[in-house]
């Protein structure tokens, strides 16, 4: 999720100390106090599984760039030694990134009809990890 | 520190109704939402220049210190005037400020339509439930009369840009492509597969040069228990264009809501029906499709742009997250499923 949770809840802590102070008006207080409430359940709901999503994510994307190592060359497998999510996360938008150019070539290519349908099963299974409960899609 | 909202705003206002005396704003009410302008309802009391006491509820809509669209809010103004008195419904403009020294950051008051819902939650829920396709009636007929105007008669060729029929669809893909190379915090491919497809597909050229909207969606008009809309809000993306434009941006799976119906309200191939007679325009399925695509890119621009203002620091409000942990994954989702991938 960008921006990134423990940014968010960063702000959000301040947030609520700026409310505390008698002199915020009660229109600007009740307006940020309910969208703080809301961007906590989202937090909530998303914190336990992000590591392993993006583990799993990671995994799968270096696999089908592997795959189509006939049209570019694959970058180094994910680095799986530091699991906080800001490090899972920039190697995520590394392999996102190869993916993405692999996918604007294999897209042109009959032949490679296969390998474009296993990205985009791919990137259909992102979004599933990512779906909250209340997803309006 | 500054002086209270209110007695800033008693001040501005004073200032500009000559013959009103004891002006006062009471009553200010943020309302939640609008990530693009602050907005805020109150209540305007003073006495005329026969000492006769009045009052008027005004909403002010403020420029944030940044925003997750960059309008012009003179165009959001003028577009307002201009349909004023129209079959598309929409609240009197007041007072455009383009200053900072008044309220801090540039702002207009209009007045306000009170009285009606636009929460989109409520729409599944009675009395609301059982009015839903007369609502949807309603709402692409207004969307059909925004389409049909002829935007120089309404004088908006002064403050908006014309652009080529046959370049319309670049314009906006264009503009829209460079928000996204400039404000993406992580790469996005389903977005981008979106774009390439777009490019490689052009739709035909617009069938007229007409007034675009932006934002009309569920959620975006003011509406009562009899299925009726009486007023169209947030204007701030009002631009001209292609007409499907608008009616692409209706069709955004995200704006239905978890519901298959179009906008959540009633079946797509109806809408697009009220919305042909309406406007007595064609929206052919094709072109209809590429401006349902591309307005998923242009939501998804929009929602990470928000992100950006955050990670920028530019405004670090809780109401520029909710935009992209809530629909970002949602906007992917709507893509795939226009794009036949979901």
């Amino acid at each position: 999720m960008k921006p990134e949770v423990p940014s968010v809840l960063g702000e959000m802590a301040q947030l609520l100390v700026r409310n505390a102070d008698q002199s915020v008006h009660p229109a600007d207080r009740a307006s940020a106090l309910g969208l703080t409430a809301l961007l906590l359940g989202f937090a909530a709901e998303a914190w336990d599984a992000a590591a392993h999503h993006l583990v799993q994510e990671n995994r799968a994307v270096h696999a089908l760039l592997v795959r189509g190592a006939a049209y570019a060359p694959p970058p180094a497998p994910p680095a799986e030694d530091d699991l906080r999510l800001s490090a899972l996360g920039l190697e995520n938008a590394r392999l996102m990134a190869a993916l993405i150019a692999l996918h604007t070539t294999v897209e042109l290519r009959p032949e490679a009809s296969d390998l474009n349908e296993a990205i985009w099963a791919e990137l259909r299974a992102s979004t599933e990890r990512r779906k909250t409960a209340s997803s309006v899609v | 520190m500054a002086a209270p909202l209110e007695s800033r705003i008693a001040a501005y206002v004073a200032g500009r109704m000559a013959e009103a005396r004891e002006v006062q704003a009471t009553g200010l009410t943020r309302i939640s939402g609008g990530a693009s302008r602050e907005t805020y309802r109150f209540t305007l009391a003073w006495r005329d220049a026969d000492g006769a006491a009045r009052e008027r509820k005004m909403i002010l809509r403020r420029d944030p210190p940044a925003s997750l669209i960059d309008t012009e809010r003179r165009i959001e103004f003028e577009a307002y005037r201009a349909f004023r008195g129209s079959a598309v419904p929409v609240p009197e403009m007041l007072w455009l400020e383009e200053g900072s020294d008044a309220l801090d950051h540039p702002f207009f008051i209009a007045e306000e339509i009170a009285g009606f819902q636009a929460a989109p939650a409520l729409l599944w829920t009675e009395p609301y439930l059982a009015t839903l396709e007369k609502l949807g009636a309603h709402k692409w007929t207004i969307l059909g009369e925004i389409a049909k105007a002829d935007p120089a008669g309404l004088g908006l060729t002064e403050v908006m840009i014309p652009v080529a029929l046959d370049a319309c669809w670049d314009r906006e893909l264009s503009y829209w492509e460079g928000v996204l190379d400039d404000d993406e915090a992580e790469p996005l491919p389903i977005t981008r597969a979106a774009i390439r497809w777009l490019r490689a597909n052009p739709p035909p050229p617009a069938q007229k040069l007409s007034v675009v909207h932006g934002d009309y969606r569920t959620g975006n008009f003011l509406f009562d228990e009899h299925g009726t809309i009486h007023g169209v809000l947030d204007w701030e993306m009002a631009h001209l264009g292609d007409p499907l434009e608008d009616l692409g941006w209706s069709f955004n799976p995200v704006w239905s809501f978890g519901r298959p119906e179009a906008g959540g309200l009633m079946p797509h191939d109806q809408a697009a029906a009220v919305w042909e007679q309406a406007s007595g325009l064609k929206a052919d399925p094709a072109a209809l499709h590429w401006w349902t695509l591309f307005n998923c890119v242009k939501g998804q621009a929009i929602w990470i742009s928000s992100a950006r203002a955050f990670i920028d620091g530019g405004n670090r409000e809780p109401i520029m997250v909710a935009p992209p942990w809530m629909l970002q994954n949602a906007q992917d989702r709507a893509t795939l499923k226009v794009m036949g991938r979901l």
